[in-house]
């Protein structure tokens, strides 16, 4: 049995984390890497929400995942009682992305790790010749 | 890669390790200690960090090194800005200024605190805003967040939190005068309002202990620590404020440093030379997250007091709660050190190290001037914590560093999958140990045996010549973030 065709999975560090992210294009991609830390936050919600809509730029795809993630870092922490439910890239070029977040009140607190950012430490960003995409980002926690 | 022995606890990575070192690589340690940073990969950061423009003498590890990002934790490193020497927020890493705190009492043990313990640890965790997101215990403006900035600690003592004394025996007296609040951006201001006075989570905690040996007594006694007093430690940082200038800097740096031609082997080391715009932008704002940081741990300690008035029915003034010392172990700070014969002034990263400066340093408080600067070593949760000093020779073998911890073992995974938070918190309370409630997820991605023994990581220390170690505390109530 093969893995879905997009999803995210945790990668084993000493002192952190790392996500793996997968996906049938690089913007679905960065979007399940997206889902997968708010899940290692304990910010995860169900719709409905208030969108939030956000822009990031990098130097390059991989720049730009990060920029992104510590996007969702700093929304996560700031919006108090409030969870990631859903997440959607709706412009990705190699150096700037548009996404619309949607933020819901999350049922109780979530059980889950302070995650100081995203960090640059053995990124990778691979895009396949048929389109799909893989993502791979450490984080500090 | 098989570092060299120099002697029984000191190992040179040579030039060469990997490409382009510009200085060799120094891990202090036993044997033991050496060949789990190998094995941990922690010692080809080290040779890494050797290929920085502008090192100076040697990367260093301390014997409680671990793998990180970019920089390995434990690394210490050095950099001459007239040798075109760089600064890297990623060898400070995202919790600027994290650090140590130790409070002492006149309380003892036996009989006076062990019949309140559970009481005492209860209020405590009420009193320590911990977690995901935890408000702290002062919720600020965005102008009095630019004043905790400036301040530090001085904030505090403004509103009448605290004592002239705790800003005394803090590191820098409380204050980094060189710090620049306008660097701070507009998001890591909103996050630092909310959380003054607040642990985090991960291995950040606050805890009772109970001094349980003393090596130097003179050192000992000039501290004003006894055997089996109560005392408290606590261990946290800059919270999402510091988070978020690392956050902002580091992008910065990333993007100029290509076109300086500026070459790194992991894009985590980030750096820019010193007299650079970016690399000054930086220190203001991180000598101000390192302000944050000092206030954190005060607000923190205002709770403890509190928490001690209404169980003890004493002031905390009359109870003794008073500062030993504050000092961080995630900072670059400008120092003067002597390099082969030449005074330099140098910036040294201490990327979970710390500072250990001996015997008659000018940096230091006169109360501690003749026994060197205190070293504060938390223990992982339920092993014993330690009070070193610098010792004399520091300053020549390690830019005067030394330890900040055990220093992580295992993964956070592995350590969840040998034991379940509510056995781990049957087996502390087995051991003694009062817990206050919190995640048990968490609580077993902390357990002692995911950690490096402490013991042999300070006994590394003192035979490596960096630090003389004071006295041992053993927890008796934790309050994990």
């Amino acid at each position: 049995m093969g893995e879905p065709t997009s999803g995210f999975a945790f990668l084993e560090h000493t002192a952190d984390i790392g996500i793996r992210a997968w996906g049938t294009s690089l913007p679905d991609a960065f979007e399940r890497a997206g889902v997968g830390l708010a899940t290692l936050m304990g910010t995860t919600a169900t719709p409905p929400g208030r969108t939030i809509p956000i822009h990031v730029e990098g130097a390059d795809p991989g720049g730009l995942l990060v920029a992104f993630l510590d996007e969702l870092v700093y929304r996560c922490e700031t919006t108090e009682g409030e969870g990631l439910a859903s997440l959607r890239i709706t412009r990705l070029d190699p150096a700037s992305l548009d996404a619309v977040a949607e933020f819901a009140p999350m049922s109780e607190a979530g059980e889950g790790l302070v995650v100081k950012a995203a960090t640059y430490h053995q990124l990778d960003v691979s895009e396949r010749p048929d389109g799909t995409a893989e993502v791979r980002v450490y984080l500090d926690v | 890669m098989e570092p060299e022995r120099i002697d029984e606890y000191e190992w040179r990575v040579p030039i060469g390790t990997v490409e382009g070192m510009r200085v060799p690589g120094i891990v202090f340690g036993s044997e033991d200690l050496m060949r789990k940073a190998v094995d941990d990969r922690a010692v080809l950061q080290v040779a890494n960090v050797a290929t920085l423009p502008g090192i100076v003498g040697a990367s260093y590890a301390m014997p409680d090194i671990h793998w990180g990002y970019g920089f390995p934790i434990g690394g210490v490193a050095a950099f001459d800005a007239d040798a075109g020497g760089v600064i890297s927020p990623g060898g400070v890493g995202f919790d600027i200024a994290c650090g140590v705190r130790l409070l002492r009492t006149e309380l003892s043990w036996k009989p006076e605190v062990r019949p309140r313990i559970h009481e005492l640890v209860a209020a405590l965790g009420h009193a320590t805003p911990r977690g995901t997101g935890a408000g702290g215990r002062l919720r600020l403006t965005r102008g009095e967040v630019l004043c905790v900035l400036r301040d530090g600690v001085g904030f505090a003592l403004e509103r009448g939190i605290g004592t002239p004394a705790d800003a005394e025996l803090c590191e820098d007296e409380g204050v980094l005068r060189d710090a620049v609040p306008d660097e701070v951006s507009e998001r890591a201001l909103t996050r630092g309002a909310g959380q003054l006075g607040s642990l985090g989570a991960g291995n950040h905690f606050l805890e009772v202990q109970v001094v349980q040996e003393i090596l130097e007594p003179g050192a000992a006694n000039v501290m004003g620590l006894f055997i089996g007093q109560v005392c408290v430690m606590i261990h946290c940082g800059s919270r999402g404020l510091g988070h978020q200038v690392c956050t902002d800097h580091l992008a910065v740096m990333d993007r100029v440093m290509r076109p300086l031609g500026i070459h790194v082997p992991d894009r985590q080391l980030a750096c820019v030379p010193l007299d650079h715009e970016a690399a000054q932008r930086y220190l203001g704002a991180m000598n101000a997250a390192a302000n944050y940081a000092r206030a954190n741990r005060h607000v923190l300690t205002d709770g403890v007091r509190t928490c001690f008035e209404t169980v003890f029915e004493r002031s905390a003034r009359d109870l003794g709660v008073n500062l030993v010392y504050d000092v961080a172990h995630n900072l670059a700070k400008l120092e003067e050190h002597e390099v082969d014969g030449r005074r330099l002034t140098l910036c040294v990263h201490r990327k979970g190290a710390t500072r250990a400066f001996g015997p008659n340093h000018p940096s230091l408080p006169n109360a501690y001037r003749a026994i060197g600067q205190p070293v504060l070593i938390p223990g992982s949760m339920g092993t014993a914590s330690f009070v070193l000093v610098g010792a004399a020779g520091a300053e020549r073998k390690s830019f005067a560093s030394t330890c900040h911890g055990a220093g992580r073992a295992l993964s956070r995974t592995q350590a969840r999958k040998r034991i379940g938070g509510h056995e781990l918190a049957r087996q502390l309370e087995e051991q003694g140990i009062v817990l206050a409630p919190g995640s048990p997820k968490l609580l077993a991605e902390e357990a002692p045996f995911a950690y490096k023994d402490v013991e042999e990581v300070v006994r590394s220390c003192e035979g490596a010549g960096l630090t003389k170690t004071v006295a041992k505390l053993r927890p008796v109530g934790v309050v994990k973030g």
